[in-house]
């Protein structure tokens, strides 16, 4: 199976001769291309010896094909191959090899213990990754293991690193300790929606309330008469009030690109962040590519745009504007989704060197409900003695 | 090997044949050749001598007992 041919060149006047002492020394021959005097005969690799015997013609092997010339191809191109299978080696051991197990939780108790779980089940440091399979398993023995400290885990292999996701489980025990509490108002507002799960409501729609006040109480009353104490669960939302006071510089630079840009490339680990090369252009705003990622460092591909700073003054219109964007933008990141806010109304402006003062009356929906325990008292049916 | 065998056997049952395609000619079971030039060929099979005439022949293959010729063929003769 393994045939080769030579492709040998022949130098020889008459062809027909050569033919016939071709037959004659029984020298298969499978392809034939002349030119003038010359001609290339595809041939048998084996029979290269019994071209010596066809003593009249000059010939010169210039090639082979088949099974030797792949061999000689290996041969010739051995060091670039043993060194593609060396890296091809390498980098799928770096590519299966774990550089750091990330347990992501805000508990340092909950991050050791599934640490030194991982550690148990072979999930550590320099180790080889598990297979998904494998990661199932084990996530699911470490739940078993501690089933009454953990609720939820996801193990992923992320890169080189091992992604340990964890929900901590906590008990009942916190709520089942309060027996007795009210929902009170942490704010002064007007209610604008009460939703409870638990406890008896002493507020309603469009009530004012002062902090402190007992928005949802936990005794039950049934016609007038106390049947119980529960711990009142609820959600009430209130309108409340905020006066705000802003300065803002009336004065502001723009940066406008010029069309001019350069490009380079950056380094970028945790210790280092530096270009490459040597920036052309002195005021710029960079976009940046990931074009490798060997361990932690990643080398960036980075478009340097030119930049002009350009000073600018606000017009009154654009200042309230802008004071008012900053207020939203403000109150955006303290407020939940259900919260909002209702309206604003500039109280006071005044312009002074440069910078303007601006006083904003705020008025937003929030929650302003909270949980505070009671001890009931005898005869204190209100429950008001803490 | 064996099947390799088979089939050649199946397939080469005849002691000599001459297909003649558009510009092509295979022969095989001949005994000598006597003639092979760009515009005639010459060959003795075992019972009669094959002489094809034609335009610009080339040797595509040439074993102990089978030969292939590429090019125009004009004429045969069986003498």
């Amino acid at each position: 199976m393994k045939k080769s041919y030579a492709l040998v060149k022949v130098d020889c006047s008459n062809k027909e001769r050569f033919l016939k002492s071709c037959q004659k020394n029984k020298l298969d021959i499978y392809d034939t291309k002349s030119k003038d005097r010359e001609w290339i005969i595809k041939i048998n690799e084996e029979d290269l010896p019994k071209l010596k015997r066809i003593w009249y013609v000059e010939y010169e092997v210039v090639g082979y094909t088949g099974f030797h010339q792949v061999k000689k191809q290996l041969k010739k191109n051995r060091v670039f191959l043993i060194c593609a299978f060396i890296g091809i080696l390498f980098l799928f051991f770096l590519s299966h090899l774990v550089l750091s197990v990330e347990v992501i939780h805000s508990s340092s108790d909950i991050r050791n213990l599934v640490l030194n779980a991982l550690e148990e089940k072979g999930i550590k440091k320099y180790s080889f990754q598990k297979s998904y399979q494998e990661l199932e398993q084990i996530k699911k023995e470490i739940l078993d293991a501690y089933e009454n400290r953990l609720e939820w885990m996801e193990i992923e292999n992320s890169g080189m690193k091992v992604k340990v996701r964890v929900e901590e489980r906590k008990l009942q025990e916190e709520t089942k300790k309060k027996e007795s509490c009210h929902l009170i108002a942490k704010k002064d507002g007007m209610i604008k929606s009460i939703s409870y799960t638990a406890g008896e409501a002493l507020v309603k729609r469009n009530d004012y309330v002062k902090k402190g006040d007992i928005l949802v109480s936990g005794i039950i009353h049934k016609e007038d008469e106390e049947k119980g104490v529960v711990c009142a669960k609820g959600e009430v939302l209130a309108e409340v009030w905020y006066q705000a006071s802003l300065t803002l510089p009336m004065t502001y630079k723009e940066k406008i690109r010029t069309g001019k840009k350069r490009w380079n490339m950056k380094i970028k680990n945790n210790a280092i962040n530096d270009f490459l090369f040597k920036s052309r252009i002195e005021n710029f705003e960079e976009e940046s590519k990931p074009l490798l990622k060997i361990l932690n460092t990643q080398i960036l591909f980075v478009t340097q745009y030119e930049i002009e700073e350009e000073e600018k003054k606000y017009t009154e219109e654009e200042a309230m504007e802008k004071v008012l964007q900053m207020i939203d933008e403000k109150f955006a990141t303290i407020l939940n989704e259900k919260e909002e806010i209702l309206s604003k109304k500039v109280l006071k402006k005044e312009e002074n060197n440069g910078i303007m003062n601006v006083e904003v009356f705020v008025s937003v929906k929030e929650e302003i409900s909270m949980t505070q325990e009671f001890q009931r008292i005898k005869g204190d049916e209100n429950g008001d003695a803490f | 090997m064996h099947l390799y065998k088979t089939i050649k056997t199946f397939l080469f049952d005849k002691e000599y044949f001459v297909n003649v395609f558009d510009s092509h000619i295979h022969l095989y079971g001949f005994l000598q050749v006597l003639s092979l030039q760009e515009e005639e060929a010459s060959l003795r099979f075992p019972e009669f001598l094959l002489q094809i005439k034609g335009q610009d022949f080339r040797v595509l293959k040439l074993t102990k007992n089978e030969l292939l010729i590429q090019g125009k063929i004009s004429e045969m003769k069986f003498l």
